[in-house]
């Protein structure tokens, strides 16, 4: 269990926290406004090398450990939680598929680009009939000499409107259930993909959410990603592991929030006093850093375990499961520090507030998580 | 001259006149020495500020002040004393190589000095960026960078005992310069008129609240329209580059006492405050309740300053 | 050819707090690399990138300033290596203390001719050490640097900066000590590269008694009071309608016996 970051976590944290200050933070507001991705961060975030934090050198990457990716996911996220999802899936749900299942061709063809910010990542496994019970999508992938042409509705696609390379997950064969699910690699422009207009969504504006309709979309057979029957397998994986990337964005949120009502409690001036000597405000403000320090030691444990190579599934859920509904404890008992003012754009909380919701929503929602977590306790 | 005290002039730049620290010196009951570096009419303004006696460390090469550094510094330390200095690069440079001649701790923005007997003295000061002020007991003489020792716009008057024909070098093996090998290729001369800021009796003051350089006219009308000066937060001199480096605020920068300081759209961080410490009135213009200025400020308009700057300079006219 | 970039491990006391008997407490404030020397080891990179040098960092302090992190931080903004002097006696130091420590590295490293020091540290904002540095070494200072280019075959320095009577341009023989203008380039935080190549990098920490030093002894602080400002009214001006608060604004000026307007 970590109790204490390394030298270079630590650096990892001061320096994306002063990236993210400098470079992320001043588009939060714009981006979320004019609901619109912020690409022009994408070289910079490369360029940091946060874009190939979860890829080997010999791939362009610059992975140490997961721990010090999920702390510059929580860095960005506190400066930008758009930003911070963008950087998630393609860093923890895309590019660590294919490093954990491609082929060394595959990998070669994606992962260097991947980490150079040359092709972001999207993963496509929502449909319309098929959320939280993923296993029940409905796309088809049907082998034809030599070829996969793939047929379905995707939805909610993170990234969808810019993405290069997209995983998706149809079915291959009619066996039932998930054993008849793989996984593929398509490449944005592939005739048939029709990627549709973003939704309009209560938070997280600033990231791209489209559906992608996949009308005899034909893709070589080397686009297969692992074995066939083994899509869901590698969907699960991906998830796991994104779990822990999205309790890392739900902290990053949340301490951004609290760190704004920190600093305005002490300087707002009410009843002749600044506010932060009301014992209410000291209650809440003293409820909000348990909180955050409780999410961080369940999202730090769940990544330190997948350092190890240990068992972290349940870990991740549990971080999951506390840090969604956490963020929006925190978001909403940050805004009531602020009061009236906090409920305009004069200050961020209010985005944050609403950015927070979807973390107990998306990439597996606060009841999913509960059965991962109880499924491992009882038999 | 025993137990005199130095003062430094290199020029009529910086943001600490000549007079100002001949005033300062004058004001501990010591003789003044004036140390003039730099060109031959510094030299001319030193006595001008009514020093005892001036020594001048220069050429006509147009070498600028910093190639004399150890010249002076080897004067001084030859005779230690009490050293006031500007805060202008060519008067840093120059204090500090006479620090390190006379092994002298340094001071920067002194507020009030006690000279004991001998060399001994208290000087009192900002520490901790500003948060505490504490009085130190020296046994030697100290360098006082930037001191605060006489109101702004002091004049020392007459008194003093050099003239403009008396300036000279140390006589003995001090008369020889022996000038580092610094040369100036060039100057060109800033636009825009020289900051006076520690003379005004109002300064408008711009800060971030400004969303684009040409907005700072706004503050500029205001400016002109009650016959102030115009001045800057130091994000606006250094990172953005929209003011000249003389016109910003702060504990390093020019530390004003000006009878109303307006400030609009300046946050108010410590680092600024201190410069502005001594002013009478503070007026604060910011959209932003929760500024820490709006908690320092005598007269508060939280608000939005594109239209309220423009109203207030329309009131004054 | 060496060139050394002197930064301070030092934390922002905005960050502290001080209590109402004056006593400044740092516990809540993090030490780290300031935007200032952040731009000074950044002017000093391109320096040595041109002129084929190594570039060094060297700093003084009390116990942080030796740590692993503080080195591995210091390294990752782009230093080759680095050189911390470390005594408890250079745990606050002052100007003159912090200038002869940084001194005693320079000749320690034999072959250094130019040393970049930034505008100033952050928590006591001097802007004192790089002059004091010059003098100690017997060398040139030159403060408030903006651009500088290193003519290494000709042991000529070229900075521009920008004084009260306008843009300078000088040219000097190493060897010199320069001191970074705030604002001279744009410093970029470290990125993951570098931060896990800062561990490799070779670095030093040496006591006063290892390079042959006696400090100048601290003088005694008879008192320290917690600074705070004047009380000011924080009187409330209604924004609602601009010209009646500018009207009001101006009538409490005047109340104050600080009228603007006539003046001009």
């Amino acid at each position: 269990m970590p109790f204490h970051l390394t030298d270079e976590q630590e650096l990892v944290r001061t320096s994306v926290r002063e990236f993210a200050d400098a470079e992320i933070a001043p588009l939060a507001a714009t981006l979320d406004r004019e609901h619109r991705p912020p690409l022009e961060s994408i070289p910079k975030l490369a360029d940091m090398g946060i874009l190939g934090m979860t890829i080997p050198e010999q791939y362009g990457g610059s992975v140490s450990d997961y721990l010090s990716f999920i702390v510059a996911l929580e860095e960005i996220s506190r400066a930008c939680a758009s930003t911070g999802v963008m950087v998630e899936v393609h860093a923890s749900l895309v590019s660590t598929s294919i490093l954990h299942f491609g082929t060394e061709e595959q990998r070669q063809k994606y992962l260097p680009d991947m980490a150079a910010g040359k092709k972001i990542g999207a993963f496509c496994l929502t449909e319309p009939g098929a959320g939280s019970d993923a296993g029940a999508l409905a796309s088809t992938a049907t082998k034809e000499d030599g070829h996969y042409v793939i047929n379905g509705q995707k939805i909610f696609i993170t990234n969808g409107s810019f993405a290069e390379v997209f995983i998706v997950m149809a079915r291959t064969s009619d066996q039932p259930g998930t054993r008849g699910i793989s996984a593929f690699l398509v490449d944005r422009g592939t005739p048939g993909m029709q990627i549709g207009e973003p939704e309009v969504k209560m938070g997280i504006r600033g990231s791209s959410t489209t559906p992608i309709l996949f009308d005899q979309v034909r893709i070589p057979e080397s686009a297969l990603l692992g074995e066939e029957g083994h899509g869901f397998k590698i969907a699960m994986k991906g998830l796991d592991g994104g779990r822990t990337g999205i309790a890392a964005q739900a902290l990053g949120i949340a301490q951004g929030a609290f760190d704004q009502a920190r600093v305005y409690a002490m300087e707002r001036v009410q009843f002749g006093q600044p506010i932060a000597k009301l014992q209410a405000i000291q209650w809440m403000i003293a409820d909000m850093s348990v909180d955050l320090e409780a999410g961080r030691a369940l999202v730090y444990q769940a990544a330190d375990l997948e350092d190890r190579g240990q068992p972290f599934a349940d870990a991740a859920a549990k971080a999951k499961l506390f840090c969604g509904p956490m963020a929006t404890r925190v978001t909403h008992a940050a805004m009531q520090v602020f009061g009236g003012i906090g409920y305009t754009d004069a200050y961020p909380v209010e985005r944050m507030y609403r950015d927070a919701r979807i973390t107990e929503i998306y990439e597996g929602t606060n009841e999913i998580q509960r059965l991962v977590i109880a499924r491992s306790l009882l038999r | 001259m025993i137990g005199t005290v130095y003062v430094l002039v290199t020029g009529p730049g910086g943001t600490v006149s000549a007079s100002q620290l001949v005033a300062g010196a004058r004001s501990l009951g010591r003789p003044v020495t004036a140390v003039a570096v730099g060109a031959e009419d510094v030299a001319g303004d030193a006595a001008l500020a009514g020093a005892d006696r001036v020594w001048w460390f220069g050429d006509q090469s147009g070498r600028p002040p910093e190639a004399f550094a150890a010249d002076a510094a080897k004067a001084v330390a030859a005779e230690p004393g009490l050293v006031l200095t500007g805060r202008a690069p060519a008067d840093r440079a120059i204090a500090g190589a006479i620090a390190a001649a006379m092994t002298a701790p340094v001071v920067v923005c002194a507020t009030a000095v006690e000279v004991g007997a001998g060399s001994s003295g208290l000087v009192t000061g900002p520490a901790a960026g500003g948060l505490v002020e504490q009085t130190v007991e020296y046994a030697s003489p100290v360098v006082l960078v930037g001191p605060a020792l006489a109101p702004a716009g002091a004049a020392a008057g007459g008194g003093g005992a050099a003239s403009a024909t008396e300036a000279e070098m140390p006589p003995g093996p001090l008369s020889e310069a022996h000038p580092y090998p610094v040369e100036q290729a060039s100057l060109t001369p800033a636009g825009g008129q020289k900051a006076n800021l520690g003379e005004a009796a109002v300064v408008v003051s711009a800060g971030r609240g400004f969303k684009a350089q040409e907005d700072l006219a706004l503050a500029l009308a205001l400016a002109e329209a009650v016959g102030g000066e115009l001045a800057c937060s130091r994000p606006l001199a250094e990172g953005l580059g929209w003011m000249p480096k003389d016109r910003y605020v702060g504990i390093s920068g020019n530390q004003i006492a000006p009878e109303v300081y307006i400030a609009i759209g300046i946050s108010g961080q410590l680092q600024h405050l201190g410069g502005v410490r001594g002013a009478k009135t503070v007026v604060a213009v910011n959209s932003d309740a929760s500024a820490p200025i709006m908690t320092a400020a005598d007269l508060v308009l939280c608000g939005d300053l594109y239209n309220l700057i423009p109203a207030i300079t329309a009131a004054v006219k | 050819m060496k060139i050394a970039v002197a930064y301070k491990w030092a934390a922002d006391p905005s960050e502290a707090s001080v209590s109402p008997d004056g006593q400044v407490d740092f516990s809540r404030a993090k030490p780290k690399i300031s935007e200032y020397d952040a731009v000074a080891i950044a002017m000093g990179r391109a320096l040595a990138d041109a002129a084929g040098a190594e570039l060094v960092g060297i700093s003084a302090g009390g116990s942080a300033a030796a740590t692993p992190l503080a080195l591995k931080a210091a390294l990752s903004r782009g230093l080759d290596s680095a050189v911390v002097v470390q005594s408890p006696d250079l745990e606050s130091a002052g100007t003159f203390q912090t200038a002869q420590a940084l001194a005693a590295a320079v000749r320690h490293l034999g072959d250094v001719t130019l040393v970049v020091c930034g505008d100033s540290s952050i928590d006591a904002g001097a802007q004192m050490v790089p002059a004091v540095l010059g003098g100690l070494l017997g060398w040139p200072a030159l403060t408030d640097v903006g651009a500088a280019q290193l003519a290494a075959a000709d042991n000529r320095l070229t900075a521009e900066r920008s004084i009260a009577e306008g843009i300078q341009t000088l040219v000097a023989t190493l060897p010199i000590v320069i001191s970074a203008a705030a604002g001279a380039l744009a410093a970029p935080a470290p990125g993951m590269k570098d931060i896990l190549a800062a561990a490799k990098k070779p670095s030093q920490v040496l006591s006063p008694a290892d390079l042959s030093l006696e400090l100048a002894a601290a003088a005694p602080v008879t008192a320290q009071v917690k600074v705070s400002g004047p009380a000011r009214r924080c009187v409330q001006i209604d924004t609602t309608d601009p010209a009646t608060a500018a009207a009001e604004l101006l009538a409490a000026l005047a109340a104050a016996g600080t009228p603007i307007g006539g003046r001009s």
